[in-house]
């Protein structure tokens, strides 16, 4: 099954949603998994992920994402949170 | 009508997409929601024009059902937070003198501002510390020898 998975995708991440270290720490965290190269387009950064290893278990864009959305909301230092 | 709605849905690969006003929700409020479904969803945020988009992808195999109960409890976890937010912004006041007491009072008065006695030394009478009417301070084994002699 992990035969069938890419080993490239581009993701594109809002640049009023995501912050750009959030988005480079995430990649550092992943850079065992996957190639990670990161530049701003327009209103997005666009992430291009190349090498994904297959035989990581998990599905690394989509964890990826969510490492990004996680280290910019903790950035961002809610009052509340 | 609808301020948070489902765009789109796809239980086959349970994905599905909700959109909600921008003016509706603070941005902060919408990360601390997306926050607590990190644990079981892939969550991914844009914005289109004036509204936050928000693609769910369920880390397990999630149903219709279970796809429109997670979209339900992601519009609760927005009003809660924006709840939560409107209450630690109008307590933070009061949070902020209470730490600052909690962290004075943990660190003790600087030497110099500390004042050096409560009672008057010159005049301890006049602060009623040292009444003693029904001589209960005095020691007892002075009331003892005045007994035994």
């Amino acid at each position: 099954m992990s035969a069938a998975r890419p080993t490239s995708a581009t993701v594109t991440l809002h640049r009023a949603l995501y912050a750009a270290d959030a988005i480079t720490d995430a990649a550092a965290t992943f850079g065992d998994f996957a190639a990670f190269a990161v530049h701003p387009q327009g209103e997005h950064y666009v992430v291009e992920i190349r090498d994904i290893d297959r035989e990581v278990d998990g599905d690394v864009v989509a964890e990826f994402c969510n490492f990004a959305l996680a280290n910019t909301a903790i950035r961002r230092k809610s009052p509340h949170a | 009508m609808s301020q948070t709605q489902i765009d789109t849905l796809d239980a086959a690969t349970s994905t599905m997409t909700l959109s909600l006003d921008m003016g509706l929700y603070p941005r902060d409020v919408l990360y601390a929601a997306a926050y607590v479904f990190l644990d079981r969803a892939y969550v991914l945020l844009d914005r289109v024009d004036s509204r936050y988009v928000v693609h769910l992808r369920g880390k397990q195999k999630l149903d219709e059902t279970a796809l429109r109960a997670m979209a339900g409890e992601f519009s609760n976890e927005l009003l809660a937070q924006a709840l939560r937010l409107r209450v630690a912004k109008a307590n933070q006041k009061i949070i902020e003198d209470i730490t600052t007491l909690a962290i004075a009072g943990a660190g003790g008065m600087p030497s110099g501002d500390r004042d050096p006695a409560l009672v008057d030394l010159d005049q301890p009478g006049e602060d009623g510390f040292l009444d003693d009417p029904l001589g209960i301070a005095e020691p007892w084994e002075a009331k003892k020898k005045d007994a035994a002699s």
